[in-house]
């Protein structure tokens, strides 16, 4: 009897980018065995290319498919097994895979799971109790949108998102990266945890289906209630509130440094600006009510930057803080990674790698959550590609020696990527030249302690 | 038939307000929890949020609270008297979680946090949604919804390179908290039921939305690179562009090749070495810009949609207003909206589904609560207060 309804749980995780892998990678921080499935000829794209965040060190290395810092982020704890499951024959031995496994985890367009025989109407027949969870853009079924290709930089726009993002009465926005994919990254792992617990209760399994678009209108509800109720189209406001005044994004000491706060009471504002060293406008007419401060909000955020301007963003906060006035400075990633509230609380976490890998040790997020008594930790990095190709198909499923070079001559499986790929290998200054990065840190693993 | 619900055999009590607690606690009773929601006796405060039914502020009709707690009952009881503590223990000991959203500390003072509650129900999962968290040195720093932005990282990535970092627009932060929290509780439940105890949950805002950073953070701890905002103009693909009756965004990939892509915007400059490839139009970007502006200035946002998805299989999208959210035909499709009727708000169409579960969907079952409205049935059901009591505690301004 084991005390973890994780352990011995096994998820076979068929999917590529963001939203899945990352749940995924924490159903294994909880303690899930999870088996990522790529074929040889079409792996995950984050292994490499405009999403991977890198390499160790900006050296691809001698196997750059295993090193990029998203995909090990995003996929750590993993098992990795390579199928091409575009074959029958390789399908034929997922369906063993399927009949001895609790959770699968795909997203592919509806059209494939169905194509390949693999929808849940057949699953259920290799595994009546399987949780299977697709995840694809617009959703299954009959919509006219569910057969769209879809990735959240786009839906982004449609599913509302950038209709209220954006400047001060300026043109739409996007803003931070690939939101829905968390959103359905999250929403999947809510929606395991609770059909494992009718699993456990009943015996059944079911199908889960995500379409992100959802996700992303549920974030943009209170502007479609409004519309609803009071015609009321108004979008974007930029750094503002839609009620608190003033509340902004402010320029601090140094370059591209930035401090945010937002006050809502009469008494926030009085106290602001005694802090501010500008009494007087606590008992200006212009400024002292809520009401008067939203008309006149260009002109408090000029006398508020010119405040700011001369001060650290740091310095800012812990002044404001005091006070209680909800304050913060921009962080950048190196900020992120770097701040003493992430460590202390143990979010950040050290993943090291053997020796052979030439990784190193490297830090990540955690997860956003901790429970008292909950083991939720990165155990393990993700395995290099393929590693686990003997010991599932083999040990596991039962494939014969012959089958399993015949694969491996098919390229069916492979511990190497069926067509390897130029990785530009810019280095970092020039990147800060062209403009993909802000700037680099050169001292960072002593700043990291890794 | 009603399916089952994956919680139905869980009972919550929701003494949290504003945005992501509740929304957490109604995700749990979406799928089937009974959700007893706690407010004092002046309300959540989310019932001050607008929008407001017919921009009327009257604390019954606020939009943004009607969706966040629909499915749940609602009493009133004031945690801040002694006798309002004791009877929230009396429902402590008949519940499975608790979903709070106070700053830290603030339960334990009146003698109602985890290690309180523990000893009434050792089985209770308390789940804390909090800006900052429960510990660490910013644990008691007052957060907003920028703020969180702000020191999660993800406003050094927004906006453009030129003018200041921008947020999300809306509340974000809060939704994408509130599953979390709904995901958190669901775990510990699950463990729940092996281990048969309760725990304390604790939700940070702040990281939530850093957890979002899945490129740039381990940029820097694999390169120690940190990325900025992206340029105002011809960043590629990178930014919304104008049409002739709103704005789109368009991508490379999906099912689409770059001539699939140049047929669709019909310019064959487009062709040209100088666009083929990321980092090329980049560095031509403002040309870049400029052609597909010229291509679509004439073109209506839902028909390039249809025909760049359909007709040529490109990752496409346009910006749809919450106009265009409300009549949507694949929300349609997917039972996205429920028809709600609010005893006072009367019949609206709320957004509800966020996704399909085929055994344990789902389900709407009653409206958001007026203030108080289950007090009775509460009070004298779940609990053996008599008619007399509520009188008494009604007096007392306990409920």
């Amino acid at each position: 009897m084991t005390n973890s309804p994780f352990e011995n749980l096994r998820v076979i995780d068929s999917t590529y980018v963001f939203a899945m892998p990352y749940a995924g990678g924490i159903l294994g921080d909880m303690g899930a065995e999870v088996i990522k499935i790529e074929g040889p000829a079409h792996l995950d794209i984050v292994r490499g290319g405009q999403f991977s965040g890198g390499f160790p060190d900006n050296d691809p290395g001698q196997d750059y498919w295993n090193r990029s810092a998203s995909f090990n982020l995003l996929n750590r704890n993993k098992k990795s097994l390579t199928l091409d499951l575009s074959k029958e024959e390789c399908r034929e031995y997922l369906k063993e895979l399927i009949s001895i496994s609790d959770v699968m985890m795909e997203n592919y367009t509806p059209r494939v799971m169905k194509r390949w025989g693999l929808d849940y109407e057949n699953i259920k027949k290799i595994k009546p109790d399987l949780i299977l969870i697709s995840n694809t853009g617009y959703g299954h079924g009959d919509g006219p949108f569910s057969a769209y290709p879809a990735q959240a930089t786009t839906q982004e726009a449609t599913h509302g998102h950038c209709y209220i993002t954006g400047y001060n009465n300026d043109i739409p926005s996007k803003a931070g990266a690939s939101y829905v994919d968390f959103l359905a990254c999250w929403s999947g792992l809510f929606a395991v945890a609770s059909a494992l617990r009718h699993r456990n209760k009943t015996g059944n399994g079911q199908w889960i289906d995500i379409g992100m678009y959802q996700l992303g209108v549920m974030g943009t509800a209170e502007y479609i209630m409004d519309w609803q109720s009071n015609e009321n189209k108004s979008g974007r406001f930029g750094n503002r509130h839609p009620w608190r005044t003033p509340q902004g994004t402010y320029p601090c000491e140094g370059v591209d440094q930035w401090v945010v706060l937002s006050i809502g009471e009469d008494s926030q504002w009085a106290q602001f600006c005694h802090i501010m060293d500008k009494p007087e406008l606590a008992i200006d007419d212009k400024y002292a009510t809520l009401l008067n401060r939203r008309q006149n909000h260009d002109e408090i955020d000029v006398i508020i930057s010119e405040w700011t301007k001369t001060k650290g963003k740091y310095e800012i906060m812990e002044l404001l803080q005091s006070v209680n006035i909800p304050c913060g400075p921009v962080f950048d990633s190196a900020d992120c990674n770097l701040n003493p509230h992430y460590q202390e609380r143990g979010f950040i976490e050290r993943v090291e790698y053997p020796e052979f890998r030439k990784i190193g040790t490297r830090k990540i997020m955690g997860r956003p959550w901790k429970g008292s008594k909950l083991d939720a930790r990165v155990r393990a990095p993700i395995e290099p590609l393929g590693s686990s190709n003997s010991l599932i198909l083999q040990e596991l499923i039962g494939m014969s020696d012959t089958d399993f070079e015949d694969f491996k001559t098919k390229g069916f499986i492979s511990e190497e990527p069926a067509e390897k790929r130029e990785v530009p290998t810019s280095s970092l200054e020039e990147q800060v030249q062209s403009g993909r990065l802000a700037y680099f840190d050169p001292d960072y693993k002593n700043k990291l302690g890794i | 038939m009603i399916a089952p619900g994956a919680l139905e055999d869980i009972k919550v009590l929701d003494i949290s307000q504003g945005i992501a607690g509740p929304f957490a606690a109604k995700i749990l009773a979406d799928f089937g929890a009974d959700v007893i929601k706690v407010e004092p006796l002046t309300g959540d405060y989310g019932r001050t949020m607008a929008p407001f039914h017919k921009d009327d502020p009257d604390i019954e009709k606020s939009l943004f609270f009607l969706l966040l707690n629909l499915n749940k009952r609602g009493i009133t009881l004031n945690l801040e008297t002694s006798t309002g503590q004791k009877i929230f223990k009396e429902l402590v000991a008949k519940c499975d979680v608790v979903v709070e959203s106070f700053e830290p500390g603030y339960l334990d003072s009146l003698g109602l946090g985890y290690a309180e509650l523990e000893k009434i129900n050792p089985q209770i999962v308390l789940t804390s949604i909090t800006w900052f968290g429960q510990t660490g040195p910013y644990s008691n720093y007052k957060g907003e919804e920028i703020v969180a932005y702000a020191m999660s990282g993800i406003m050094s990535i927004s906006g453009t390179a030129d003018r200041e970092p921008l947020k999300h627009g809306g509340f974000q932060s809060q939704y994408e908290s509130g599953i979390n929290g709904a995901l958190s509780t669901a775990f510990t439940l699950l463990m729940r039921d092996f281990t048969n105890e309760g725990q304390h949950v604790d939700v940070s805002i702040q990281e939530v939305v850093n957890s979002t950073l899945v490129v740039n953070q381990p940029f820097y701890s694999w390169t120690g690179a940190v990325q900025g905002r992206r340029r105002s103009e011809g960043a590629g693909f990178g930014n919304v562009m104008p049409c002739a009756d709103g704005y789109f965004i368009s991508q490379p990939g999906g099912g689409a090749t770059w001539d699939d892509i140049v047929d669709f915007y019909g310019d064959e400059v487009l062709r040209e070495e100088k666009f083929a490839n990321a980092e090329q139009r980049v560095q031509n970007g403002v040309e870049f810009d400029q052609v597909l502006t010229e291509a679509t200035k004439d073109r209506k946002m839902h028909e390039m949609f249809k025909s760049a998805s359909e007709d040529y299989r490109m990752l496409f999208g346009i910006v749809q207003t919450p106009e265009d959210l409300a009549n949507c035909p694949q929300l349609e499709a997917r039972n996205f909206y429920e028809e709600v009727d609010h005893p006072i708000i009367g019949k609206i169409k709320v957004p509800f589904r966020l996704f399909n579960m085929s055994e344990t969907p789902s389900q709407y079952r009653i409206p958001s609560p007026t203030l108080g409205q289950h007090n009775v049935e509460v009070y004298t059901e779940t609990l053996n207060y008599s008619k007399e009591d509520l009188v008494k505690l009604r007096e007392l301004e306990i409920i």
